[in-house]
């Protein structure tokens, strides 16, 4: 410890403090521009000069260590006078209408605490050197007239997010803060991720919202609803609707970042097209029903059903973007008051084969490390994934990673963002995920770089593993693979050798027929290598939808209760919880749910928050299997494609502002969801209309709950890993990581420290390929892959209502540039395609990202309706579909573009 | 194969850095704006009179030209290669012998003259032998600071062993100052010899060589010299015959005086940005490619080679106090004899003035010295008697920073002194700290009013704070230089200042 005197008070403080770290911690303040704690200190804007004894000059406290014996001094008059002159220099042809409209900006602060006036006006003509001002971005706006040039946006821009969008240009009185190229944000590369507007202590940089519709006047934490990064968030409020929303500080998985998802696409809250009152459709049109009828007609078509065709007639589909407690719920529902299993979410179409393959090989199916440990790993290997669309701030980790030093592995058929960052891009043939993973074991075993004390203590059958893994020699796989043998030993060596490593994983992995495999052979890499149960290693699906972990995890899969443990493992406790039998017969997972259908069986199906007719592969298929249904409850914010075309019942949602509760992100973390505006019109939270027609149905007594605390009380009575995490705690902590058995656990960010789930060794498996059954042919030539784009968010039913669209209006076909001169296709050219289930129209993209014989494209657009061309192949284990291949055609348009898809 | 190495081949690379839009937007002379351009640099501001028209000439220069480092025939226009005069005034020429002996730009002239045997010397023996020569010299930098030589090379030599570098600072900016240009130009190998020394004392295996645009015939010495001296083995793989591997890169700058700062210099080398950094970490911790640096400028360098030769004693027993060892100075037109000297420290500003430059042209009276500025106080005519040292010319608020010497006559007007010296510091700071960035532009406008006769007191007021924040809260030497200047300024020639303000 250090003995330091602030301001004539003796303090003892921990060495290795900077000044302002000293202040913080006994409670004192000095003003600064230029500094943000997310940022390295910068010493640029010098208002945090103190005076400390014995030195010549003042002292900066954001960058000067405080030493043994120091004295400083915070508000000498000296200081005063020099941070009023800095003051007076920045204030001098500074806006003073922007003083007075917004008070509490840093800056503005400062002025009036040291009673400096702003020298200039909005009308102040430009200097010579102009100030850049540009409103063309849709959610911000740029007037650097009001730039006190204390680059944090250009700092933020480069050390979070990592776009280089943001530089400082000229020199001296001339600098000028100003894109890295071209006349706007977005001709530099943007990424709207608001990280600058967040930073901005001036309002040089705001949000559009906040011009139009005021300062927020109450803010509220709360969870980003989108991707499964789990983005603490503070929603700003005014007059009860949301006006913007800013990264929380402390947020445990995002450290004050966001996206332009996050940050800025909340207005499909407001969208005129939002249902706010149940409806039913009587004699094909939807009339507006009070909400006693509709849960009246709900409870007696379900009764009639269970009576006359029994409980397995009906199938309940859950949302992996609503509550924990909201799933809790609808899976309770389904087996306690209707007395069916058959009860799925939407994790079924996305890392299911993640969670299967875990569960066996590791005996938990959830992440094994956190996303604070890519800053840790040395290696990390970034698998069927774009995390710098999909994932964005965990993406832009992932790169700073990557610029900080760490070796850089892109498994991917396509050359994504982050490959420019890479040590190594392979270039893999789609769907040969299990026999590059195979070939990379293979290198690690022939070349000696197994961990030998790993192996020795926690793996079983290494010799079987080793006598099959010889067949895959990446010299003698690579053409089936497409990558050369010399890269994928080079990637065996680096993962095997530069530890830890760490592997993140998206759904390039899993929605194959051999997701699950391929999971498992990626897994045999971490266990080959050590590389598991430590810090900066691990397996670490980047989950797609803020619950999509917790949603299963709350019971709602046909096979398994709360905690994702098998039903009959734990049917005694939740009988005796649940007062009642939790029902025997096998369910149905949603695939099963609609073969049931085609085959007579199942005569209601309600779907909350999920439009399968839109995101289901080959949706000709499902169409099919939807006409069989005979009662079709759809709860949603927006009448989807699913109600549209199939509905009877319509029960609107609230969204995730105006709910109370919480999710479960990709790294295990609970953490709080609190409404910060009131629910639209009439709708509710999805949990209330279950326990209404739960009563309706003469059980209310088991559905019966106040609060969406007290359902979570009841999780953690019953899923002991989590009996930890209360609300209380949640409020005070943050968040925490299960398992957290009691409320002294701090939680667990790392997995398989010492053993396993299910025990001390795990075998190696050996996984044979099975080649994909979507093969080219002359007919179909071209092999489809598709993915996410930064802007649109899966079936785009939020973003697509909100300024994003400008951002991203229409998903494209991506095709390499041979191929598109061969097909005489020019960029933007519209074109058919086609696959044997069905076709659709969308604009080329010429692009080198894409190999020669593959295309790509985006699935968010509802008037492209990719979905009609998937297949129906499944993954072997869990049945997730194979969106990421399809054989396709590629066919220029000469026809006019139809209407509908003129944008 | 060896994985990890492998391994830090994938990491270890530095690509070339060619400049981008925005980085290239920082300096003013990126495509040679210098060439043929009369020089408004402060030496031929004091000369202004002994051509006028040249003056006017170089005032209109858009982008500016600050010093060519031909002050001994300001006001200067071109590079017109001319050859200062040079004079050994002490015991030893060190830093200045072999130029004062018609210079050595081959190896073989050099090794003549006793080159390269200090590189063998050293080589015979172990780096700590010559950490502990250069820390036994008292050798101070000669680029402004005056840090103690052996310190910063110790500091560099006990970092963990690695990839370090050695830099040698040849962006002499400062107007007034033409002693590393001559170094370079007529003694390279004195430079390369040092590099050399250094780099085997402190563990490092690549030098960089940072010359200012405005220098192109040093550079394409340097860059003969360097290709000469890898030929007869004293750079490459196996210096001197020996396992120790050393070579050379000269970096040319583009145009911004800033860039002889040391942080600012580095990120130049690394083609980013060269705007100031905090500190710490310092240079010899992180310094280029984030990689331990030393930087010392080119006339501390050359001293080496003969504190290698001579021991560290030898050297320590020249100067006075805390000041060892010899000077080069530079002096300019106003001189009866202006041109290169070489001194021990402790002699008298008189000395230099009235004794070497043979006082001032044309009978001229001496109003005022600035050694090593514009950016440092000014010695005022009366108190010249104070000697050459750094503490001793600190004491007075001056300083001996990089040795230029520049005389003033009563054709100065000390208001118009101050505009130029702001207008200078103004247009060439970095931009990055507040009071720098927008202070000393705002002096300059004060100025501007001052002398067309229209500032008030509260505008002196309003000078005096900037003063202030620029000495006490500049995040470098550019803003409390110009500070030390202003202070200085005001001190000894008030009643020059205060009649502009009404």
């Amino acid at each position: 410890m250090f003995q330091v005197t602030i301001n004539g008070t003796s303090h003892a403080l921990p060495e290795g403090l900077t000044i302002n770290q000293a202040l913080q911690r006994i409670g004192l303040e000095v003003p600064d521009l230029c500094n943000d704690d997310r940022l390295q200190p910068y010493g640029s804007c010098r208002l945090c000069s103190v005076e400390v004894k014995d030195m010549g000059a003042l002292a900066t406290a954001c960058n000067t260590q405080i030493r043994d014996g120091m004295e400083v001094l915070t508000d000498s008059p000296t200081v005063r006078g020099v941070r009023r002159t800095l003051l007076g220099l920045l204030a001098a042809n500074y806006p003073a209408e922007a003083v007075a409209e917004f008070p509490d900006k840093e800056f503005h602060r400062y002025l009036r605490q040291y009673d400096v006036k702003a020298g200039g006006t909005r009308a102040t003509p430009q200097p010579a050197v102009p100030f850049m001002k540009d409103a063309s971005h849709p959610y911000i706006n740029i007037d650097m007239s009001q730039c006190v040039t204390c680059f944090r946006c250009v700092r933020i821009c480069e050390e979070v997010q990592g776009q280089f969008v943001w530089k400082a240009w000229n020199r001296g009185g001339e600098t000028r803060i100003l894109p890295v190229r071209g006349e706007t944000l977005l001709d530099g590369g943007c990424v709207s991720c608001g990280a600058c507007v967040d930073t901005c202590p001036s309002g040089a940089l705001e949000d559009l919202t906040v011009l139009a519709r005021g300062t927020p006047t109450e803010w509220t934490k709360t969870i980003c609803s989108y991707c499964g990064t789990g983005c603490e968030v503070e929603v700003g409020t005014r007059d009860g609707a949301i006006t913007t929303i800013r990264p929380s500080p402390g947020g445990p998985s995002n450290h004050g970042h966001t996206c332009v998802k996050g940050r800025y696409a909340f207005d499909y809250v407001y969208a005129e097209e939002r249902v706010t009152s149940p409806m039913i459709r009587r004699d094909g049109e939807w009339q507006d029903v009070s909400w006693d009828e509709a849960i009246a007609y709900i409870a007696g078509r379900l009764g009639e059903a269970v009576a006359r065709h029994g409980p397995d007639s009906v199938g309940i589909l859950s949302s992996a973007r609503g509550t924990n407690e909201e799933n809790f719920v609808a899976q309770k529902f389904a087996r306690v008051v209707l007395g069916t299993n058959n009860i799925d979410c939407c994790a079924r179409v996305c890392h299911s084969p993640t969670a299967a393959a875990m569960k066996m090989t590791l005996g938990t199916g959830a992440a094994t490390n956190s996303l604070d440990e890519i800053a840790l790993a040395r290696t990390i290997i970034v698998c069927g994934a774009n995390p710098t669309e999909g994932h964005p701030v965990t993406g832009a980790r992932i790169k700073q990673a990557a610029l900080h030093g760490a070796n850089l592995i892109i498994v991917d058929p396509r050359k994504i963002e982050l490959c420019d960052y890479a040590t190594l891009h392979l270039q893999l043939n789609a769907g040969t995920n299990v026999i590059l993973f195979n070939a990379m074991g293979a290198t690690i075993v022939e070349e000696g770089l197994v961990d030998e004390e790993f192996l020795r203590t926690r793996i079983t059958e290494y010799a079987e593993y080793r006598d099959f893994i010889r067949e895959f020699a990446p010299e003698k796989v690579e053409e089936l693979c497409g990558v050369p043998a010399a890269k994928i030993r080079q990637a065996a060596r680096l993962y095997a050798t530069a530890k830890p490593s760490l592997s993140v994983h998206g759904l390039g992995m899993t929605e194959h027929i051999q997701g699950t495999e391929g999971i498992m052979a990626l897994v045999n890499l971490a266990l080959l290598t050590g590389n598991i149960g430590k810090p900066g290693t691990g397996i670490n699906p980047l989950r797609g939808q803020n619950n999509v972990q917790g949603a299963p995890h709350m019971g709602c899969e046909p096979k398994l209760m709360a905690g994702y443990v098998p039903i009959e493992k734990v049917r005694t406790q939740f009988e005796a919880a649940w007062h009642g039998p939790v029902p025997t017969n096998p369910g149905l997972n949603m695939i099963e749910m609609l073969e049931a259908s085609l085959a007579g069986k199942l005569k209601i199906l309600w779907a909350i928050g999920y439009d399968i007719v839109m995101t289901n592969p080959n949706t000709h298929e499902t169409r099919r299997a939807m006409e069989q249904v005979d009662l079709v409850i759809v709860q949603d914010l927006f009448l989807n494609a699913t109600a549209r075309e199939f509905g009877d019942v319509f029960l609107p949602a609230s969204s995730s502002f105006e709910k109370d509760g919480t999710f479960m992100n990709g790294e295990r973390r609970i953490q709080r969801v609190r409404g910060a505006a009131k629910p639209r019109g009439q709708a509710r939270n999805d949990w209330e209309p279950l326990c209404d027609v739960a009563r309706a149905m003469g059980r209310g007594k088991e559905m019966s709950y106040g609060s969406a605390e007290e359902i979570w009380n009841e999780v953690r009575s019953l899923w002991p890993e989590g009996a930890g995490i209360s609300y209380a705690r949640l409020d005070q902590l943050g968040g925490l990581q299960w398992p957290c058995f009691d409320e002294n656990d701090p939680g667990t960010p790392i997995l398989h420290v010492d053993t396993f789930t299910h025990g001390k060794t795990t075998a190696l498996r050996r996984i044979e390929f099975v080649p994909p059954p979507e093969l080219v042919s002359p007919e179909f030539p071209f092999i489809l892959t598709t993915g996410r784009n930064l802007y649109q968010y899966n079936a785009a039913t939020q973003t697509s209502r909100t300024p994003s669209n400008r951002l991203h209006a229409t998903d494209y076909l991506q095709i390499s540039p041979g191929d598109a001169t061969r097909l005489g296709l020019s960029e933007g050219d519209m074109v058919r395609l086609s696959s044997k289930q069905g076709a659709a129209h969308l604009p080329a993209q010429i692009s080198g990202n894409v190999k020669p014989g593959e295309v790509y494209t985006t699935f968010h657009n509802a008037r492209v309706f990719l979905n009609q061309i998937t297949t129906s192949h499944r993954d072997r284990y869990t049945k997730t579909p194979e969106y990421k291949i399809t054989a396709v055609r590629v066919e220029k348009l000469h026809a006019p573009v139809p209407a509908a898809l003129a944008h | 194969m060896n994985p990890t190495q492998e391994l830090s081949q994938t990491n270890g690379t530095h690509g070339a850095h060619p400049l981008s839009d925005d980085v290239a937007s920082f300096y003013h002379l990126r495509h040679g704006e210098y060439a043929g351009k009369a020089c408004q640099g402060t030496a031929c501001f004091a000369a202004q009179h002994l051509n006028p028209e040249r003056w006017a000439e170089a005032m209109r220069n858009n982008p500016r030209v600050y010093c060519l480092g031909e002050c001994f025939a300001s006001p200067a226009k071109g590079q017109t290669q001319p050859r200062p005069p040079v004079r050994i005034c002490s015991k030893h020429g060190i830093v200045l012998g072999r130029i004062a002996a018609g210079g050595a730009r081959s190896v073989a002239a050099y090794v003549k003259q006793g080159g390269y045997a200090a590189v063998t010397k050293a080589l015979a023996g172990t780096p700590e032998q010559v950490l502990a020569a250069v820390e036994k010299s008292g050798l101070r930098g000669r680029g402004g600071a005056g840090f103690p030589t052996g310190r910063k090379w110790r500091a560099v030599a006990q970092q963990p062993p690695g990839v370090k570098y050695v830099v040698a600072n040849a962006d002499e900016g400062d107007a007034g100052a033409y002693i590393d240009r001559y170094l370079m130009e007529d003694d390279p190998h004195s430079l390369i010899e040092g590099m050399i020394l250094a780099g085997y004392a402190v563990g490092a295996a690549k030098g960089y060589i940072y010359v200012r645009t405005e220098y192109p015939l040093a550079g394409s010495v340097l860059r003969g010299a360097l290709v000469e001296a890898r030929s007869e083995g004293w750079l490459g793989p196996r210096v001197g015959g020996t396992n120790f591997a050393f070579d050379i890169e000269i970096t040319v700058g583009h145009g911004s005086y800033v860039c002889g700062e040391e942080t600012s210099l580095l990120r130049s080398i690394e083609g980013k940005r060269p705007e100031v950094m905090a500190r710490p970490p310092y240079p010899t911790e992180r310094g280029v490619f984030n990689r331990p640096t030393l930087l010392n400028n080119v006339e501390t360098l050359v001293n080496v080679p003969w504190i290698v030769n001579n021991g560290g004693e030898a050297y320590a027993a020249i100067g006075c106090s805390k000041s060892r060892g010899t000077k080069a100075l530079s002096l300019n037109s106003l001189f009866v004899r202006p041109g290169l000297y070489e001194v021990e420290f402790g002699v008298t500003v008189r000395h230099i003035v009235e004794e070497l430059g043979g006082g001032l042209r044309d009978g001229g009276k001496l109003k005022g010295v600035l050694i090593g500025g514009p950016i440092i106080g000014i010695v005022p005519a009366h108190l010249i008697d104070t000697p050459l040292g750094f503490e001793e010319l600190g004491a007075i608020g001056a300083g001996v920073g990089h040795g230029g010497v520049v005389a003033f006559d009563e054709h100065t007007s000390i208001p118009d002194l101050v505009q130029h010296v702001f207008s200078f510091g103004s247009y060439e700071s970095c931009g990055k700290c507040t009071p720098c960035r927008s202070g000393s532009g705002r002096v300059e406008k004060i100025f501007d009013r001052a002398l067309a006769g229209s500032a008030t007191r509260a505008d002196l007021q309003e000078c005096r704070d900037l003063v202030v924040a620029l000495k006490l809260a500049s995040l470098c030497g550019h803003g409390t230089g110009l500070a030390r200047f202003a202070e200085s300024i005001l001190k000894y020639y008030p009643t020059e200042i205060e009649p502009c303000f009404k």
